[in-house]
């Protein structure tokens, strides 16, 4: 890899890391269990469960807010219809009075209706459908009282510089603001005008309601225990009782933000930060805003049920959900446990299969390397036995005789030297601590498989450094790394391949063995295979795939490594090091 | 009856020495090679009637020179020697035109009769 590259890949590197933590956090998790399938159990569990029950909570914290959401327009709606409809008959009750006025101003003309006697008696019959009607009177155009039915006894009374005597020239119908009376009752006076074209003038025809009328109407609202309804005028003086804002007649005093005109419904943050709805409405042909303030919230309090059935669905579904991580869990793990058991029982066995299959070899190896010496031991035997049973002189064949027993005991010699060879060879502990020269090591391993890099000719290079330090090591199993290593090249190369052999220090404590072969080479992706058990690039039935595993698996033991690099067409290499000394572990 | 000529092919020269001699005391004409090339050589110019050949010779693979001497004569017969049981090269011998096999350390009555056997396939043909 090239350095040039490394920052471009960072973030990539990063990513990858931060995953590999997640699902092989080494260390952050070990506490949660000291045997590794437990800790990777917690982990899947814990992930599973972020992972599932994180959307649900956000599922659940949504719908419940949406909800509430749903229930506050709703609410919101309700109350401003309440206040519309409360609106409408304010207005209808106050059209019904002025269409009363002038019905009884279009019926009656201005001279009958001066007339108190008529005019007591329009009032006595009127007063029936005219609930809360409290006086009637007649105004002339000058604003002179001319009659007057009514507890009060206003006749003569002059209304010329009054503002709304002015207000009703203009406009031909009026509605005043509450005023208290002189019995201390609160009321409030409408009034139409009639002209009277044949004159040139007009008259005002002008009755007084009680207040208790409006106030009927503004508590219609559908109210609870924080809640407050009332009607006000446009300078903010209450036009009817209010439970927390102030008498009828009273200033109002908070100060509200009134619209302009119509219906509206505002939210409003009060000082204790609890939430409040206020709704204005306007009522037509009159000074009065009927205000409602909604203080209780009903909204705000999501029904019972949908809540605990929200938590039921909830906790069901949490249960549910961390029962189904923790039974898949479970039965993933065990079965993860149960494959590598399976896997390390195949491994132990196939060791053991190593094992036999290269004593197989050497018992191969052994007896071709015996049989050529007997053969020959054999053959002059039989030659010697041939000349005695052909000829009775033996002193003519005494030379003869001398020359082939010289090649008995030569053939003797060669057998001992293969069953003294192979004493050493097989003579193994289990993890023997012998003190040897690696450099014969070689030599010996070699020697056995002379005759096949013999017949195969190939081309064998030893360059082993001199002097090299004894190391403390297994023979027996060193031997077996070299054996299955020099199998391995001498499999890879062609006939009249080169087989090098070196040796050398590493920083003083490791001797290193290297076998390069120039075979043929061993592919990229396949390269990274090669140590794990059964995995052969020979053809089948040629190798076992195991040389090359427990080779590692004995470099290990031994506290060595083995380490790999090919070219594919120009050759292996495989270096072994043995430490100088064992590791006393 | 004229002389079997025999051909001994083997890597040990103590060993080919030794019994083309008891050979020759049985009455065979017997001529000796030490690898495959001086074998092929040996064959061009005295033809043998039977070839004893050793399975793992230098030079060339036994089974490879099997095949080029019954390339060059399919008469000849060959009877191979093998050292040790490699079971899979006999089987690709016999396969591949062998007359017969005979194991290390051979018994000389043993192979006399296989030699004649051959021989006497061949005279027959």
């Amino acid at each position: 890899m090239q350095a040039s590259k490394e920052p471009k890949n960072r973030m990539p590197q990063n990513i990858i890391a931060f995953l590999h933590n997640l699902f092989y956090p080494l260390d952050y998790f070990r506490f949660l269990g000291a045997d590794r399938y437990t800790s990777l159990k917690i982990r899947i569990i814990l992930l599973g469960a972020i992972f599932s029950l994180v959307p649900l909570f956000i599922v659940v914290t949504i719908s419940y807010f949406w909800f509430q959401q749903i229930l506050k327009d709703d609410f919101r709606n309700q109350f401003k219809w309440e206040i519309g409809n409360t609106k409408q008959s304010i207005e209808s009750f106050l059209d019904e009075r002025l269409s009363g006025l002038r019905f009884l101003s279009s019926a009656y003309t201005y001279e009958q209706l001066s007339d108190q006697k008529i005019l007591a008696d329009v009032f006595s019959k009127f007063k029936r459908d005219f609930s809360g009607l409290v006086d009637i009177g007649v105004i002339d155009s000058n604003g002179i009282q001319r009659s007057y039915i009514g507890p009060y006894h206003l006749e003569g009374r002059d209304y010329a510089n009054q503002d709304w005597f002015h207000e009703i020239v203009v406009r031909s119908s009026y509605v005043s603001d509450v005023f208290m009376g002189y019995r201390r009752m609160p009321h409030f006076a409408i009034a139409v005008k009639k002209d009277r074209p044949e004159k040139g003038n007009f008259w005002i025809l002008r009755a007084t309601i009680d207040e208790q009328k409006l106030t009927k109407y503004a508590s219609s609202i559908n109210l609870r225990e924080n809640d407050d309804a009332f009607i006000v005028n446009h300078a903010g003086i209450l036009q009817t009782s209010s439970r927390f804002h102030g008498n009828v007649l009273e200033k109002l005093k908070e100060k509200f933000a009134l619209p302009q005109e119509g219906i509206s419904v505002k939210e409003v943050k009060e000082l204790n930060n609890d939430q409040s709805f206020h709704g204005y409405a306007y009522i037509k042909n009159s000074p009065w805003i009927l205000v409602a303030t909604i203080n209780s919230t009903p909204y705000g309090k999501i029904p019972e049920i949908f809540r605990s059935e929200l938590l039921v669905i909830s906790i069901l579904s949490i249960l549910i959900g961390i029962t189904v991580i923790i039974a898949m869990t479970q039965i993933v793990v065990n079965r993860m446990k149960i494959a590598d058991q399976q896997r390390e029982e195949a491994i132990a066995q196939t060791e053991h299969a190593s094992k036999m299959a290269s004593i197989g070899r050497l018992a191969a190896g052994v007896a071709h390397e015996i049989n050529n010496p007997l053969a020959i031991i054999n053959e002059k035997a039989g030659l010697m036995k041939d000349i005695l049973e052909a000829s009775e002189n033996l002193q003519n064949n005494k030379n003869k005789f001398l020359v082939l027993l010289t090649g008995i005991f030569e053939s003797v010699k060669r057998c001992r030297t293969v069953t003294h060879r192979l004493l050493g060879f097989s003579r193994r502990m289990d993890l023997g601590h012998d003190l040897i020269d690696l450099n014969d090591t070689i030599r010996e391993v070699l020697e056995f498989l002379e005759k096949e890099i013999l017949y195969r000719n190939i081309n064998l290079k030893l360059n082993l450094m001199e002097n090299l330090p004894k190391v403390e090591t297994d023979k027996g199993q060193v031997q077996q790394v070299f054996l299955n290593i020099i199998n391995n090249a001498i499999d890879a190369v062609e006939e009249g391949g080169q087989i090098e052999v070196y040796s050398a220090l590493k920083e003083g404590k490791f001797v290193q063995i290297s076998i390069r072969d120039n075979g043929i080479g061993i592919p990229k992706d396949k390269l990274k295979h090669s140590f794990e058990p059964f995995y052969t690039t020979k053809e089948k039935g040629r190798g076992t795939g195991l040389g090359l595993s427990i080779s590692y698996g004995i470099m290990q033991r031994l506290g060595g490594t083995i380490l790999v690099e090919s070219e594919v067409n120009k050759g292996t290499t495989f270096t072994v090091e043995v430490p100088i000394k064992a590791e006393s572990a | 009856m004229s002389q079997t000529k025999v051909l001994l092919v083997d890597d040990e020269v103590e060993f080919v020495l030794a019994l083309a001699e008891r050979l020759q005391l049985r009455n065979y004409y017997v001529n000796t090679a030490n690898n495959a090339l001086e074998a092929l050589g040996l064959i061009y110019k005295d033809p043998p009637d039977v070839i004893v050949l050793d399975l793992k010779i230098p030079g060339m693979d036994g089974i490879e020179t099997l095949k080029t001497i019954k390339k060059f004569d399919p008469a000849i017969e060959v009877i191979m020697l093998t050292g040790h049981g490699d079971v899979r090269s006999v089987e690709e011998g016999m396969k591949s035109g062998a007359f017969e096999y005979i194991m290390k350390p051979i018994d000389i009555g043993e192979l006399t009769s296989k030699i004649d056997k051959a021989h006497g396939k061949r005279k027959k043909e």
